[in-house]
């Protein structure tokens, strides 16, 4: 991925241009950085919850850590979500259901594998059952270890899913691919 | 009432049946000959009183024999029976006892799917937990993973992170059937809890039939307890039902202590009480939270993960992890709770009893919530005791059961609390409502164990010494509590090894599942949320 032009020191906050005319009213950005600014503060993701790490994501909607902060709020359909969040352990019977709910999502889609299940198969590798990881069927974005990870640890996630978003060369490469 | 008298009886009424009686104190075990099982049964089911069946399990014993064990249970005789019988391994055939008990009918069909016992005269004998196309029975001994599964590795170190993603494998299940509209509803679907499937069949909004189909969970924990040593089995066992993974700790530990002969000294047990009863109002606020939730009210459900968090944070305290606690050891628990930590949870629990009745307030006595659920999935005790449904969703249909005091364990004979069961509270026993307030009331009971259990708690050693290798001697032992969702339990069978010959998992949401099929037809959809809701059913207790 090239790097983004790094104007903004601060990217999601548009700074004013030095000594402008009309402060407070000119915003010297691209396209690019202004979109992207959106995009990452809205990040809608799929209450896609298959095991333990589920409570966890509950409980990141909940109250105390509360993603809504971040502009990060749960829908129930794919077909309105921008994040797949995979919290759980997935089977091989549940593989092609993942695949399908991936396919339904609009891009730009993003993948995050929550805990050790859904990285690389955890504590249930040596089961006869299990994906051992569910970048094996999706593509994945982030890794985000832990069995399960704590609720703080999926904000990071979301943090982090932030910074990826904002260099991304969206209307140049991203959009023009799709 | 022994074995040798179950023996006893069997023998008057069946000649020639029974081959071997062991005695127990839990379980008497009667051995019988498989061509007269079904007729054993059924006088086990008519004449014996025993009208629940426990759990089917088949044991693969190569190279000449599959075991299958049947455990019965009678309420209100309090008494069990368990029943063995020995199977050819090229040939394992016996007959299906799923027209005595509802319950048989998933029982059989599982072991059919990992250990492959033909169940004859079964109505419906296909796979249950692995997909159709699954080649093999993972849990016999020789079983040989394969290497991929319709192009997904089945090893770590051979996955390569794709970057596309494949077509779908399988079209979509529904499609009309006898002009009948059929329509998927899950695996993922927001109000089923995990990855739970019904099939409906439908006509406008009224279901005909509701068919679960599971197994998009199925982990395998039965498998990988026998690769693992009794210790190391432990932090699996929390994850059977992450919701009340102290009660499944105990299970186990509750088992293997029977295998080995270890005594857990009184401040341990105390320590498991509180554990306990803690991770059952945990699990008892989601399973009444995301309940108002799937009908609408999303605000209770907030309420209540707010409330979870205290709790998290004293399971924090207590064994340093929120969810997955790993908190018991074999002979004892893993450390000490500091004095602290109880006081904190009196505190807590001064500021949560009140906020039951705001809770009953807000929601329970909401009208339009009472109308989702009162009248709704009328379970009667007979049909109840079929489908083996244990915990809140036994009670709620009036029946005094729970394991706490019917088949006491730990140090809860010392402590005084009462078994709330349904009464009809807005409409019948039995209906939605009432499981919904056996919980509510449970929460209340769960406060006033803790409260005496933190006065009470004596001082002196956490843990009893054990050894660092475990080798229980070749026996058997069936460890089971009173989880928040019912029974859970482990049926171990030792070799004499540092391994087990083979774990059986019980859980209570195994049993409810097929219950929902019984209960659905006539159902609005709508009601089959309130349904699956009011059963609080989880995906890895249904799967394991």
């Amino acid at each position: 991925m090239p790097d983004a032009p790094d104007r903004i020191e601060a990217p999601g906050a548009p700074v004013c241009a030095p000594g402008s005319a009309m402060p407070g009213t000119v915003i010297p950005t691209t396209v690019d950085q202004f979109l992207n600014w959106f995009r990452e503060g809205s990040i809608w993701y799929l209450l896609f919850a298959t095991a333990c790490c589920g409570i966890e994501l509950m409980q990141a909607g909940g109250p105390r850590t509360d993603m809504d902060r971040f502009g990060a709020v749960f829908r129930t359909s794919p077909r309105q979500s921008d994040l797949l969040i995979v919290a759980g352990t997935i089977t091989y019977k549940m593989a092609d259901r993942v695949r399908l709910i991936y396919a339904q999502m609009a891009e730009p889609r993003y993948v995050i594998a929550m805990g050790s299940c859904a990285s690389c198969g955890g504590l249930f590798q040596r089961g006869y059952s299990v994906v051992p990881g569910v970048d094996s069927i999706v593509p994945v974005d982030l890794y985000l270890p832990g069995c399960p990870p704590r609720p703080e640890a999926l904000n990071d996630a979301i943090l982090k899913l932030q910074q990826l978003i904002r260099k991304e060369p969206w209307l140049r490469q991203v959009r023009g691919k799709a | 009432m022994t074995g040798a008298d179950l023996a006893a009886r069997i023998t008057a009424a069946i000649p020639d049946a029974v081959v071997a009686v062991e005695e127990s104190p839990t379980d008497p075990v009667v051995q019988v000959r498989p061509e007269v099982l079904h007729a054993v049964a059924a006088f086990a089911r008519q004449d014996l009183g025993m009208e629940t069946l426990r759990l089917i399990t088949a044991i693969d014993r190569p190279p000449e024999t599959i075991d299958v064990v049947w455990h019965c249970l009678s309420m209100p005789q309090h008494r069990t029976l368990t029943l063995k019988t020995r199977l050819p391994r090229e040939n394992p055939v016996v007959a299906t006892v799923s027209d005595l008990w509802d319950a048989a009918n998933w029982f059989e069909r599982e072991q059919f799917d990992l250990v492959g016992v033909h169940f004859v005269g079964h109505p419906n004998l296909k796979r249950l937990l692995m997909p159709e196309d699954w080649v093999g029975h993972p849990l016999r001994k020789d079983y040989q993973r394969p290497e991929e599964y319709h192009g997904i590795p089945t090893a770590r170190d051979r996955v390569v992170p794709v970057r596309e993603v494949a077509p779908p494998m399988h079209g979509p299940k529904a499609a009309e059937q006898d002009g009948w509209m059929l329509l998927n509803m899950g695996p993922h679907h927001p109000a089923t809890h995990g990855v739970l499937n019904f099939l409906l069949q439908t006509d406008g909004e009224i279901v005909r039939k509701a068919t679960p189909d599971v197994g998009y969970l199925h982990r395998g924990i039965e498998k990988i307890a026998e690769m693992n040593t009794y210790a190391g089995t432990m932090p699996y066992t929390d994850r059977v039902d992450y919701l009340g993974g102290m009660a499944t700790n105990q299970a186990w530990a509750m088992a293997c202590e029977r295998l080995l002969g270890v005594e857990v000294p009184r401040r341990g047990e105390f320590l498991r009480v509180i554990a306990v009863e803690l991770n059952r109002i945990a699990s008892h606020l989601i399973g009444t939270g995301s309940l108002a939730m799937d009908l609408g009210a999303f605000t209770p459900f907030v309420h209540w993960l707010r409330e979870r968090e205290y709790i998290n944070d004293l399971m924090e305290r207590i064994c340093g992890a929120r969810l997955t606690y790993t908190y018991m050891r074999i002979g004892g628990v893993a450390r000490d709770i500091d004095r602290e930590t109880l006081d904190r949870t009196l505190q807590w629990l001064d500021h949560f009893e009140p906020m039951l009745g705001e809770f009953d307030r807000l929601i329970g006595s909401n009208e339009i919530f009472v109308n989702r659920l009162a009248n709704i999935a009328v379970m009667p005790a007979e049909a109840a005791m079929s489908f083996s449904l244990v915990g809140p969703n036994l009670r709620g249909s009036g029946v005094r059961w729970d394991l706490r005091r019917d088949e006491p364990y730990s140090v809860y004979p010392e402590l005084e609390f009462d078994v709330p069961v349904g009464r009809g509270f807005r409409g019948t026993v039995g209906d939605a409502y009432d499981r919904f307030m056996v919980r509510m009331l449970e929460m209340q009971e769960s406060a006033r164990i803790l409260r005496q259990a933190i006065a009470r708690i004596p001082d002196g050693e956490f843990r009893a010494k054990v050894p660092r290798v475990l080798k229980p001697p070749a026996r058997e032992a069936y460890g089971r509590v009173e989880a928040p969702r019912g029974e859970a339990g482990f049926y171990v069978v030792s070799n004499g090894t540092e391994r087990p010959e083979r774990v059986r998992i019980r859980t209570g949401c195994f049993t409810a599942m097929p219950a929902i099929e019984s209960l659905s037809p006539g159902l609005m959809v709508a009601d089959i949320i309130a349904l699956i809701g009011s059963l609080d059913v989880i995906a890895p207790e249904v799967d394991r």
